[in-house]
């Protein structure tokens, strides 16, 4: 077990925590305003939201209750080819692909939070090869110090700091997603 | 699949099961239990795409121990989905490896038990710790196979249900009830 594992199995997230960076009204106050703006803009059109497995789930649904228009949902699941996860600047490869057939439709993919950007970056140009009428992307999170590949946003809950982010759908360690606010990792576990 | 706008979200239904309020009310009556059950224990909350999506979203929420989330994705061979009594084609296969761990099934609706009755056989053979079903709603009349739900938000009669994550022709699954419909 990791240092972080042991510490979360033996006395809970807090003792990891540093400080509630968006506590839970403010995280539902945005979601609700986003889901307004997407039913604005979305009006007349029955929109696609694709979530990436695993983090964006308490996102999309959260948001999908705030929806006022008909829409449908489906799930990708994605991994790297090699180590290092999000941050890796491989390919992602397809490990579970959407249901539904989205040529023609008007696709929205909705993520948890965009780092380097390399990840979303993949998936939205292998999305756009299957020709949706259109493609944007919802965000919890923007970490805009860490970006390293372009990808416009046009949906954004919050801009945050370079920091080691958990809770709402972010993991430590794949603890800690379920807690209902977003909170810092203190230093000494980073 | 039908892509026409509708402007009314709420066409179709015919009655509210339970309501927003009764809904959030038993899910935190099942955080509480589960929290319980398991303090100490090294819990592995498993969804099953995607109708589960919405109540383990609100679920997890009310869970107050340490645990972990993965999905599986499964789909019949043939036609007919949950009526099919055949196993389960898995789509997307955990990414944990579960031996030794306690692992709760999340699902939204149990009806025949088929495919639920397959998917515990498939991971008994992974040696779990200990194997449990926690489902929002269980349909008993409709039942064919024995499945133990240890975990029970409703039961329900034998009628279409929609809403709070459960589909009809993907529509009504935002919704934060849980109604009838036509």
């Amino acid at each position: 077990m990791s240092k972080i594992t042991d510490c979360i199995a033996n006395d809970g997230y807090e003792s990891l925590l540093d400080k509630v960076l968006i506590d839970e009204p403010t995280l539902m106050a945005r979601v609700a305003e986003l889901g307004a703006q997407i039913s604005a803009d979305y009006a007349g059109k029955v929109p696609l939201l694709v979530c990436i497995l695993r983090g964006g789930v308490m996102f999309l649904t959260d948001l999908t209750k705030k929806l006022t228009i008909p829409h449908h949902i489906d799930f990708m699941a994605v991994s790297s080819y090699g180590v290092g996860a999000r941050a890796s600047r491989g390919q992602p490869r397809i490990t579970l692909d959407l249901n539904t057939d989205i040529k023609g439709r008007h696709v929205i993919l909705v993520e948890d939070i965009v780092d380097s950007g390399h990840t979303i970056d993949h998936v939205l140009r292998i999305l756009q090869t299957r020709e949706p009428a259109s493609l944007k992307l919802c965000a919890l999170l923007d970490k805009p110090e860490r970006r390293e590949a372009h990808v416009p946003i046009a949906y954004l809950g919050f801009t945050i700091p370079n920091e080691f982010v958990f809770g709402y759908g972010l993991d430590l360690d794949e603890y800690c997603r379920n807690l209902p606010f977003i909170g810092t990792v203190k230093k000494e576990y980073q | 699949m039908t892509t026409a706008a509708t402007s009314d979200l709420t066409e179709g239904i015919t009655r509210v099961l339970f309501t927003e309020a009764q809904i959030q009310s038993r899910i935190a009556e099942l955080g509480a239990q589960i929290s319980a059950d398991y303090a100490g224990k090294d819990l592995l909350l498993v969804c099953i795409l995607r109708g589960g999506v919405v109540f383990l979203a609100d679920l997890m929420r009310q869970v107050s121990i340490p645990c972990t989330l993965d999905f599986m994705s499964v789909a019949s061979y043939g036609v007919g989905a949950r009526e099919s009594n055949r196993s389960p084609r898995i789509l997307l296969d955990l990414r944990e490896d579960i031996a030794g761990r306690d692992v709760l099934l999340v699902e939204d609706i149990v009806d025949s038990g088929y495919t639920f009755d397959h998917l515990l056989q498939l991971l008994r053979t992974r040696e779990p710790a200990s194997l449990k079903v926690c489902a929002l709603l269980s349909k008993p009349t409709r039942r064919e196979v024995e499945v133990p739900i240890d975990y029970l938000g409703f039961e329900i009669p034998d009628e279409y249900v929609c809403g709070y994550g459960i589909d009809a022709d993907e529509r009504y699954r935002n919704l934060p009830y849980i109604a009838s419909v036509k």
